[in-house]
């Protein structure tokens, strides 16, 4: 049955910091040094799924959700001066930080 | 079916337990059809919704979740925002940045999570219905530990609409309560087709209600069970043949094995995702500074707000959706997801239902939750995790004491097959000692 | 030289692609909802007309299209972007392995897939220190991504050739033409071995002008011996050149997820229901072959309008091609943008009917004419001359004509096309009642015969 090759993943502190650039998280030496540890050993844990071989067959829900589509019909429930009541706005634009 | 319950009461519990993170004004509480609460990751218009993280302090969401608006209309008064895991990652309620609930029967032990003051709330406020939300076993589990039921419906059939997301292919809102009847009165409130939540539509109405015939314990769900739950399991199994003229047969399911890493993998890969949006704009904790780089200002407010377990959950979700791992991991973890549901349909042929203990200890002690590493923590739902990943109807039904703390049991049916879990649980109910938790006020 | 283009261009729903939000808000933040602002526990909803846009545009390009399709998260962080991900479509697009025939030239087409557009952000503050100011109204908003193999050849090749698309576009999704600013492009464009891509330029003409741009560059480049780098450069509209994009402190890594919260949807059963329209390129083919007109009107006509064409070739079934042609092409042509908004099954047969006597004689040309641009026109035109055909009033009309235009003699010997001006006023001056035919005849005639 495993006619993979089993190729370890190894968790290394380079490659958390990676992750934690790409998910936009800045972690102390001492984060990184847990998260290394706990994402190794989870990892670890999880190749237990490189004993399965792929199955043709997935969905990206449990039951079935098949051709739910909703009329072109424009609807406001509500009001923009109420969803922008708490924001950060300038003339009514949301206010956000600098791009370069 | 509420007994007089009063907000100074409720007050009182909250200050013993910490099972609200914030309460209502309990306007209309007098006379009202019935009261619930709604865990925190649920939205209620004007009134704080954190799902028990700092990066949504201040947010007042403008528009009620559809549960939520369901039970108002009925007739029920929301009495507060229940306490949780931040997200809904955990297992114990401990990972937030707010109060930490209290077990109803040892202070010193936790409510199990992530529905934790949920489950809190149910077995200590009399006629109490609390919305919980599970995506892999947060309702099961601290219902289990708190000794009360708490149903999962199949994925779908309640509206997601207002659910601040973890994992959306899992997320299942549901109910609990100390009394099955009133999960069974009000869950078809809040059921059914909503258009604003897509997967909510196209579903069979919820079934007749009868007593499942048959039910089946898969052999590996109860390998290594401690002896006292294993005896407390065993004496509920006995009394489901005997009493309730159930048959009861051993199952083989070896795909369970495989769920849990399945589990994981989806629900932090989507809730990665998910939770980008908190990035202090717009909503929620703000970054001090607008002139930093946007960048900077989104790493700067992600890393002062969420919780090291929220952290976690993100960076193992972002590196199993990664180039070159996204076919190792993720598309993995979704084939074995239906290589489980398979698993459950070959159940069903054989059986109504499938029952496994729900938890495979009982609640801890803080201290001891503490020492656990964060793999352990993950290794506790396994037996919750099969059914929530493959979307089927799940309820924990309280079976017994150990060492005066609750024990549950998990009843499975297929999807959309919930009426028979009820109808069990309610039968249950009438068979079943239970055991009060002594309030300390 | 290789090129490659990827076409975006926004759907003309009324209804944002996940969310109700209308699509034409104008003052900043008013189409905006919970959904489109990104705000916790908002889900999408698929707008029905979006897919079926997407799934025209791919059976257009008779693209393969899969039994199922979904949608992806594609996740990156940006001010713009409500979500920190875009919901786009990565495995099983609405169409893949297209092709569109430009003019004899099969250009393939990659896939075709749907996404949502981020919102909009308007930069304030000095350079460098800009911050930003988003608007949401654009949020949502629907677009098809169209990808085409790198074969086209020139800057100019590649205008047609979008110009040629857009026409077919415009007509499948009914998309109208002041949308055409709508219209974003990235350029991949490759003189030598290494390719160039530029993003994100806005317009058919800015396209020509940035792939331009880029030949001479990568040309000079490569004459002088030096290595163009694979790299992502965009288009400044003010000072038309291209300039290498930020680079960015790291590369991000998209990790594309099934989007969970909208299920799938059996597109080649649903794409199977949709009619097929003939297309304004191939009509304009049959119009050629079937009337024989040459390919310049033939253009002319689907450029105008559909209806256009449809109005044509219901005035030849009944008064022949020769007539309607001339109509057509003459005055209906130049009076399209009002006729457009009026043209009822009553008009119709109006206009049916004058093409149809101009067609058997009992109307001139003129006359035709006047009579069509009476039926355009709310103001109560002159009915014409009674005394028709009179050779007398015609003597008389070009006599006053030449008494208004002094002169006109010598002008007429420098250069015969003076006689126009003569011509124009008598046909004014008669409304109808002489043919254009007759009238120049005797309008040279006089002029030949001198002061």
């Amino acid at each position: 049955m495993l006619d993979i090759i089993q190729r370890r993943i190894f968790m290394d502190k380079e490659t958390v910091r990676r992750v934690a650039m790409l998910a936009r998280l800045e972690l102390s030496e001492e984060e990184i040094e847990s998260f290394t540890k706990d994402l190794g050993d989870i990892l670890e844990h999880f190749s237990m799924l490189d004993e399965l071989q792929d199955l043709d067959d997935y969905g990206f829900n449990p039951v079935e959700v098949v051709d739910v589509l909703r009329d072109d019909e424009p609807h406001q429930e509500i009001p923009a001066e109420e969803l922008l009541r708490d924001m950060d706005t300038y003339e009514d634009y949301v206010r956000g930080p600098r791009l370069s | 079916m509420s007994s007089p319950i009063s907000m100074s009461r409720i007050r009182d519990l909250n200050d013993e337990y910490g099972m609200f993170y914030s309460l209502g004004d309990g306007e209309g509480l007098d006379g009202s059809r019935f009261h619930f609460s709604a865990k925190d990751n649920l939205t209620t218009k004007d009134h704080p919704t954190t799902a028990g993280s700092k990066i949504l302090s201040g947010y007042r969401p403008p528009f009620d979740a559809a549960a939520v608006e369901s039970l108002r209309e009925a007739g029920g008064v929301l009495l507060g925002k229940t306490s949780m895991d931040e997200f809904g990652f955990g297992t114990f309620s401990v990972n937030s940045a707010f109060e930490v609930p209290l077990n109803p029967y040892d202070r010193e032990r936790s409510c199990g999570g992530s529905s934790g003051g949920a489950a809190c709330a149910a077995a200590l406020i009399d006629g109490h219905l609390a919305l919980g939300v599970s995506t892999g076993g947060s309702i099961s589990c601290p219902a289990a530990f708190c000794g009360v039921f708490g149903f999962t419906p199949t994925y779908g059939r309640v509206s997601r609409h207002g659910l601040l997301d973890y994992g959306n292919s899992l997320d299942k809102i549901g109910m609990l309560s100390a009394d099955c009847a009133t999960i069974a009165e009000l869950f078809p409130i809040i059921a059914g087709a909503d258009e604003r939540d897509p997967t909510s539509c196209g579903h069979p109405p919820i079934g007749e209600c009868r007593i499942p015939d048959s039910v089946g314990i898969p052999a590996e769900s109860v390998k290594g069970l401690p002896a006292a739950l294993r005896e407390s399991f065993d004496e509920a199994v006995t009394t489901i043949k005997d009493d309730m003229g159930i048959e009861v047969k051993t199952l083989d399911m070896p795909m369970f094995h495989y769920a849990q890493p399945a589990y994981y993998i989806i629900a932090t890969s989507e809730a990665s995702t998910n939770l980008a949006r908190y990035g202090g704009m717009r909503y929620g904790a703000r970054g001090k500074e607008l002139g930093q780089h946007f960048d900077r200002y989104f790493t700067a407010v992600r890393s002062e707000n969420f919780g090291a377990e929220v952290k976690r959950r993100i960076l193992l979700g972002t590196f199993t959706r990664m180039v070159g791992l996204r076919d190792r991991y993720y598309l993995k973890a979704l084939q074995v997801r239906q290589a489980v549901i398979e698993e459950y349909r070959r159940a069903y042929k054989e059986v109504d239902a499938v029952l496994t203990p729900t938890m495979p200890f009982i609640a801890p002690r803080f201290d001891e939750v503490a020492d656990m590493s964060a793999l352990e923590i993950y290794l506790a739902d396994h037996l919750t995790i099969p059914p929530n990943l493959s979307g089927m109807p799940h309820l924990n039904i309280p079976c017994g004491y150990v060492d005066g703390m609750p024990v549950g049991m998990q009843l499975v049916a297929d999807h959309w097959d919930e009426g028979c879990l009820l109808q069990a649980g309610m039968e249950w109910g009438r068979l079943f000692g239970h055991v009060k938790p002594e309030v300390k006020i | 030289m290789k090129i490659g283009l990827e076409i975006h261009v926004q759907l003309p729903t009324r209804s944002k692609m996940f969310c109700a939000c209308p699509t034409d808000g104008v003052a900043p933040n008013s189409a905006i909802c919970p959904t489109c602002l990104g705000m916790p526990g908002a889900r999408p909803s698929l707008n029905r007309s979006a897919l079926e846009m997407g799934l025209r545009l791919a059976k257009l390009f008779d693209c393969r299209i899969p039994e199922r399709t979904w949608f992806s998260r594609k996740t990156y962080f940006y001010p713009d972007l409500a979500k920190h991900f875009q919901v786009t479509q990565y495995d099983n697009p609405v169409g893949e392995h297209g092709v569109f025939d430009f003019r004899g030239k099969p250009i393939r087409i990659r896939r075709v897939h749907l996404e949502e557009d981020p919102g909009r952000i308007k930069r304030v503050g000095r350079q460098g220190e800009e911050m930003s100011l988003v608007d949401y109204n654009r949020s949502g908003i629907p677009l098809v991504e169209i990808v085409t193999e790198p074969d086209l050849s020139n800057p100019a090749e590649a205008r047609q050739f979008l110009t040629d698309m857009l026409t077919e576009i415009r007509h499948t999704i009914g998309l109208s033409d002041e949308n055409e600013q709508s219209v974003r492009v990235d350029c991949n464009i490759s003189v030598g071995v290494e390719r160039v891509e530029v993003k994100n330029v806005t317009g058919l003409r800015n396209m020509e002008r940035a792939l331009k741009y880029e030949v001479v560059r990568q040309t000079k480049m490569l004459r002088s011996k030096k290595t163009v780098v694979r790299e992502t450069r965009r288009f400044d509209e003010e000072r038309k050149v291209t300039l290498p994009a930020r680079k960015k402190e790291f590369e991000e890594d998209y990790g594309y997820i099934g989007e969970p919260d909208l299920g799938v949807y059996n597109i080649r059963a649903i794409a199977e229901s949709l009619d097929e329209k003939e297309t304004p390129l191939t009509r304009a083919k049959r119009l050629c072959e079937e009337y024989g007109m040459t390919e310049g009107i033939s253009r002319q006509l689907i450029n105008t309008s559909m209806d256009l064409c449809d109005l044509f070739e219901d005035m030849a079934a009944a008064a022949g091609t020769k007539a309607s042609l001339y109509l057509v092409t003459d005055v209906i042509s130049s009076n399209w943008s009002r006729i457009k908004g009026i043209l009822d099954e009553d008009l119709r047969s109006e206009i049916i009917e004058v093409a149809r006597r101009y067609s058997d004689g009992s109307v001139n040309d003129l006359e035709a004419r006047r009579l069509l641009r009476a039926l355009f026109s709310d103001e109560e035109e002159d009915t014409g001359s009674t005394a028709k055909g009179d050779p007398a009033l015609l003597e008389a009309a070009v006599e006053k004509a030449v008494s208004a235009n002094p002169g006109i003699f010598d002008d007429y010997a420098k250069n015969e096309k003076a006689a126009n001006r003569l011509i124009g006023d008598v046909i004014n001056s008669t409304k109808g009642a002489f043919s254009s035919q007759e009238i120049v005849l005797k309008v040279k005639e006089r002029l030949e015969r001198g002061p």
